[in-house]
């Protein structure tokens, strides 16, 4: 496990290097992705100037629910970058370099790449958090275990999620559709007040898109402790990433060689 | 009327000018050629259009419970039959535009703009046609999903009126977005990264173009800013129109598209001949 753990903090490293290599490029993605987020959030202000409030979610739960967010997608994105591309890294035959390396395959493959403009989420997410702790006027150190906590939950579901929707590709070939489409769904749909919907597509975000595990759920539980949360962020996390290991090195047995000379720099 | 970059090299190296016709169907022929190319599948153009589906069912979600709240039947003189159908041609519009500003930065960045360039026909021109092409069929894919599940959640659609004058003003907003997308993908000849400008004009489009909200419940004084900007024109104009269409608020709309064209698509052209006169490419 202590291997394991300094093998991928090596891997960060050295895609954190490589991307100073690009200083400039590097910090015009990271101010342009924080200015876009931004300004996406301009409408939930302008929406609660007029609405004040819906199904009892206003605008400090909104910066609760962007602060996780953009936070947790930030990270797990910039962290594990090929969580986005790892679809057509198996279909176009280039997991040959991850498996002939003594390293487990998945953890290597998603670790080998960071975005640059994740690191403008995960800082928009950390500045949404300090907001929504100004105008709540509620803070302590047990809220900010909380927000790490809820933060942690939301990368391994979304990660997990992204992985299993890509494994999809061992089996039916191309999926760059269906991972786009699934890609959006989740980041959509976590990004809006779980109280709009209702039974029926509170189980579908909780189970087939489960957006609420990456948005909703956390930011609730950031805001008060609740016991039957925790349990149901954990077990949500626990339960998708077992869920997105087994479907991955179910699928590797049927992965095809691309047979191609690849040359990593 | 002749045109001097319609010219090309003949066999014999003479310098061979052809008429205006010639030089329209040069760009008819890119249009179709990319028209046929998408509809040689049909599934994936359906398949890209379900996107549309989720977000018309988060937009009914919103707005079924905003409306609720608010406990009257219409806002800012919508209903929320209206709203949903203004959302549905905003959404398709902003769906099925093609941002180009990312080939012709990657085109720039990799030189294979240099081989685009010595081709006898107009690198911008070439990529609007392209572009449009594309543009046409999803545009009409969105549209047919979108409209079959805002029927089925709101009722029937406004008037044939309203579908004929938001379609000819949503040519004139493809033409004017195509204009902020090469804007942003020529200063790919200037800085070394072009992403983060596409992503604020894409949020300058949802917001102040009003994709995510109509500009007619903004507050007074952003709603004048708002509609002061190009960005209404993309999206807004189009999509209202659509819902309300009357002469008086077509004409208004073309006005506005015109006038933003002719000063969008003005800057274009001077950078765009600055930055091909400047071009250096080096090895082979």
């Amino acid at each position: 496990m202590g291997r394991q753990l300094s093998f991928v903090v090596a891997l960060w490293k050295t895609n954190l290097l490589s991307a100073m290599e690009y200083r400039v490029s590097f910090l015009t993605q990271v101010i342009g992705m924080m200015l876009n987020n931004a300004i996406y959030f301009v409408f939930w202000i302008i929406f609660f100037a007029r609405f004040e409030e819906i199904n009892g979610w206003d605008l400090v739960d909104m910066l609760f629910l962007f602060g996780v967010v953009a936070t947790g997608f930030g990270a797990g994105t910039y962290l594990f970058g090929n969580s986005v591309r790892l679809s057509s890294l198996i279909a176009n035959g280039q997991m040959d370099y991850y498996l002939s390396l003594p390293r487990p395959v998945l953890l290597h493959a998603l670790a080998s790449r960071s975005n640059a403009s994740s690191a403008g989420d995960f800082t928009y997410g950390l500045f949404s958090f300090g907001a929504a702790i100004y105008f709540s006027g509620s803070f302590g150190g047990l809220m900010l275990l909380r927000f790490t906590l809820g933060c942690l939950a939301s990368i391994v579901v979304l990660i997990s999620f992204l992985v299993l929707v890509q494994s999809l590709t061992f089996w039916i070939g191309n999926t760059s559709l269906l991972t786009r489409h699934a890609f959006n769904a989740i980041v959509t749909f976590s990004l809006y007040p779980i109280t709009l919907f209702d039974g029926t597509a509170k189980l579908f975000l909780f189970t087939l898109v489960p957006a609420a595990f990456i948005g909703a759920l956390p930011a609730e539980f950031v805001r008060r402790f609740d016991l039957l949360q925790l349990a149901q962020i954990c077990a949500g996390g626990a339960v998708f990433l077992v869920l997105a290991v087994f479907v991955f090195y179910r699928g590797l047995r049927r992965y095809e060689s691309g047979s191609a000379i690849q040359v990593r720099m | 009327m002749r045109s001097k970059e319609a010219g090309a090299l003949t066999g014999e190296g003479r310098v061979r000018e052809h008429s205006s016709a010639a030089v329209a169907g040069k760009y008819w022929a890119v249009f179709r050629t990319q028209l046929l190319n998408s509809l040689a599948y049909p599934i994936d153009l359906l398949g890209r259009s379900l996107l549309i589906v989720l977000f018309m069912w988060i937009f009914m979600n919103l707005w079924r419970v905003t409306y609720g709240a608010v406990g009257a039947s219409s806002i800012a003189g919508l209903t929320l039959a209206d709203t949903m159908w203004y959302l549905m041609m905003a959404e398709a519009v902003m769906l099925s535009k093609h941002d180009l500003s990312e080939t012709f930065s990657e085109q720039v960045k990799d030189g294979s703009v240099a081989y685009l360039l010595n081709k006898p026909f107009n690198f911008i021109l070439y990529h609007f046609a392209s572009g449009l092409g594309d543009s046409l069929l999803a545009f009409g894919g969105n549209l047919l999903i979108g409209s079959a599940v805002v029927w089925l959640m709101v009722g029937p659609p406004p008037g044939i009126a309203g579908w004929i004058f938001a379609g000819a003003a949503v040519v004139l907003s493809w033409l004017l977005d195509f204009c902020f997308s090469a804007l942003i993908g020529l200063s790919a000849f200037v800085v070394e990264e072009t992403n983060a400008f596409r992503w604020i004009y894409q949020k300058f489009l949802l917001l102040l173009g009003g994709v995510l909200i109509p500009l007619d419940f903004f507050p007074a004084w952003l709603q004048t800013i708002s509609l002061n900007l190009p960005f209404a024109w993309i999206i807004y104009g189009p999509a209202r129109l659509f819902v309300e269409p009357s002469l008086a608020r077509l004409g208004h709309v073309f006005l506005q598209q015109c006038i933003w064209l002719a000063v969008v698509g003005g800057i274009v052209w001077v950078i765009y001949r600055r930055v091909v006169a400047r071009l250096v490419i080096n090895g082979g």
